[in-house]
C-alpha cells in the first residue's frame, strides 16, 4: 500500500483553521501582557512542529520586545542596570568598608529579611561604603547600598534590619524603574544586550543612567513610593521577627540630626519629610500589637559597629 | 430596666465580636522562604517538611506565635506565624527552578522574572558582560568595577541565615 505523498487542500485550509484558533488565545493574552502569551506558545506547540505557530511566535517575540516597559524588563537586563548604577555609586559615595566581618554581617541580615519579602525569588547584595553622610540606597535588581555614617549612627540590629528592609521594598516595588519608565533608550528595547551599549544606544543607556543616578542620589523618588517602601520595609522586618518600630527610631535619629547634617545625596535631600514619615509609620504600628516583644538585638550589633 | 437591656445587649455583641477577632483564620499561607513544619511549637522541635512558598495550610490551633496546621497530604505540625500570611500568597517556583510553566507561574506571582533568567544570573561569577561594556564605554576606573565584582561574588546561604537567627534568638528562634 503506497502511503499518500500529497495533503488535499482542504486539509491546509482545516489546518489553516486550527492554527488561527489556536493563535487565538495567546493574541488576547497578548494584548494584556506579551510575556504570557510566549509561555502560552510553548504549551500549544510544545514539540515547536507547527511553522505557522512558530512563525507567529517570532513575530510576537518581536513586537514583545517594543512593547514592554522598564518595569517589564527581564531580571538580567534589570540586574544590569543596577550594576551600571552601582559603579556610578561608588564614584559618588565611596568604595566599600574593607572590613568583611562587616560587610558578611550586613549581608546576612539583610538577606534575612529578603526571605520575607515580595520579591525573594532574585539575589540581593548589600554593601557598606565609607562616606560621612547618612544614606542608603537600592538600585534595580537588588544592589544595596548603606553608608558607614548611617550605621554608625544606629543602635541595634532591628534598626539595621528595617533600614535594609526599607530599600528591599524599593526592588520589591521596583520603584526606580518606575521613576525612568518614560526614558528614551526604553523605546524600542525590551532586552539589554552588549550591543545596546555601543552607539547611538549606548548613549541612550548612558542618559538613562544619569537619569537614575539624578533621581536616587539628587532628588529622590516620589514621595508614595517612600511611604510604601517604609511601611513594606516594616512589615519584612516583623515578618523575619525584629522589631519594626526600630524604623521609626532610625527616622527619629535622623531628625535630631537634620539641622546640623550635610543634606545632598542623603536620606534628608532624597526623602519625604522626616515628620510625614514618622507619623506614618507610626500609624502603621497599629498593625503590630506585640511588637515590643520581637528582637532588638544589641549587644551583637555594637561589637560589629565597633569594626567600622 | 430598658437601659439595662441595651448595655447588656452591646455587651454581648463586644464580647462577641473580641472572640470572632481572636479566632485564627482557617486557612493560611506560606509567605516566606525557608519555611519548616515542626513537631511542635518550638525551632528545636524536628522537623516534618520544608514548605514552598504559596502552600495552603488549614489551621487547626494558634498557640504563642505558632499556627498549628494540617498540609494537604494529612501530615499536621507547628509553623512560626512570620513565615505565613492571613491572605494569599502565589506559589513561586524558587530560585533554583526553572521551566517554561515555572515562568508563567512566576510572572503570575507578580514578578516579571523568569526563573531560568535569575538561575543564569546565578551563575556568572563577577560582572554581567553588559556592565562591562557600560564600564568600557563610560572608562569607569577598574577599582570601582573590581570592588562591584566582589560585591556580587559575595553569598549568604540559608542556612547561615538561619544560623544567624538562631544566635540573635530572632523569629521562630525566640525563646
Amino acid at each position: 500500500m503506497i502511503k499518500k505523498q500529497f495533503t488535499h487542500p482542504d486539509d491546509r485550509i482545516n489546518r489553516t483553521r486550527r492554527n488561527l484558533l489556536k493563535l487565538a488565545g495567546p493574541f488576547t493574552l497578548f494584548m494584556a501582557c506579551p510575556a504570557y502569551a510566549l509561555d502560552l506558545f510553548k504549551i500549544i506547540d510544545p514539540d515547536e512542529k507547527s511553522k505557522d505557530i512558530q512563525r507567529a511566535k517570532t513575530i510576537f517575540e518581536g513586537v514583545g520586545s517594543i512593547a514592554t516597559s522598564a518595569t517589564d524588563l527581564d531580571y538580567k537586563s534589570e540586574f544590569a542596570i543596577g550594576e551600571s548604577l552601582a559603579l556610578e555609586g561608588f564614584q559618588r559615595f565611596g568604595l566599600p568598608s574593607k572590613n568583611q566581618l562587616v560587610q558578611k554581617y550586613v549581608n546576612t541580615i539583610g538577606n534575612a529579611v529578603v526571605q520575607n519579602s515580595m520579591r525573594s525569588d532574585i539575589p540581593y547584595y548589600f554593601v557598606v561604603v565609607e562616606n560621612n553622610i547618612y544614606n542608603a540606597f537600592a538600585c534595580p535588581g537588588g544592589i544595596i547600598f548603606v553608608s558607614s555614617a548611617l550605621l554608625k549612627s544606629m543602635n541595634n540590629e532591628a534598626e539595621l534590619a528595617c533600614v535594609l528592609a526599607h530599600e528591599v521594598a524599593h526592588v520589591g516595588h521596583k520603584h526606580a524603574l518606575q521613576a525612568i519608565k518614560r526614558a528614551k533608550f526604553f523605546e524600542g528595547v525590551g532586552k539589554i544586550s552588549t550591543a545596546n551599549m555601543k552607539g547611538e544606544e549606548g548613549k541612550k543607556f548612558q542618559n538613562m543612567i544619569g537619569d537614575l543616578q539624578t533621581v536616587l542620589f539628587d532628588h529622590g523618588l516620589d514621595q508614595d513610593m517612600e511611604f510604601e517602601a517604609d511601611l513594606s520595609g516594616m512589615s519584612f522586618a516583623y515578618q523575619t521577627g525584629y522589631n519594626p518600630e526600630g524604623f521609626i527610631r532610625v527616622l527619629d535619629m535622623l531628625k535630631q540630626k537634620e539641622a546640623t547634617a550635610v543634606k545632598e545625596g542623603s536620606w534628608f535631600s532624597t526623602h519625604p519629610p522626616l515628620t510625614d514619615r514618622i507619623q506614618k509609620c507610626n500609624e502603621g504600628m497599629a498593625k503590630y500589637p506585640d511588637a515590643a516583644s520581637l528582637a532588638v538585638v544589641s549587644n551583637r550589633f555594637v561589637e560589629y559597629r565597633k569594626l567600622l | 430596666m430598658k437601659k439595662i437591656g441595651i448595655l447588656t445587649l452591646f455587651g454581648f455583641l463586644f464580647i462577641s465580636t473580641v472572640i470572632f477577632a481572636s479566632q485564627p483564620p482557617s486557612t493560611i499561607w506560606v509567605a516566606s522562604d525557608n519555611a519548616k513544619l515542626k513537631t511542635d511549637l518550638k525551632s528545636s522541635s524536628a522537623t516534618v517538611a520544608e514548605l514552598p512558598k504559596g502552600t495552603a495550610l488549614s489551621v487547626l490551633a494558634y498557640q504563642e506565635k505558632w499556627y498549628q496546621v494540617k498540609l494537604p497530604n494529612g501530615k499536621t505540625g507547628w509553623i512560626y506565624r512570620g513565615k505565613v500570611s492571613e491572605t494569599e500568597v502565589q506559589k513561586t517556583q524558587g530560585k533554583e527552578e526553572g521551566s517554561s510553566v515555572g515562568g508563567l507561574l512566576g510572572d503570575l506571582s507578580g514578578s516579571n522574572i523568569r526563573a531560568d533568567n535569575t538561575d543564569s544570573s546565578r551563575s556568572i561569577r563577577g560582572l554581567s558582560p553588559e556592565a562591562t561594556e557600560y564600564a568600557k564605554q563610560n572608562g569607569t576606573p577598574e577599582v570601582y568595577r573590581n570592588e562591584l565584582n566582589k560585591v556580587i561574588d559575595r553569598k549568604v546561604s540559608p542556612s547561615e541565615i538561619d544560623q544567624f537567627l538562631k544566635q540573635g534568638k530572632i523569629g521562630e528562634y525566640q525563646e
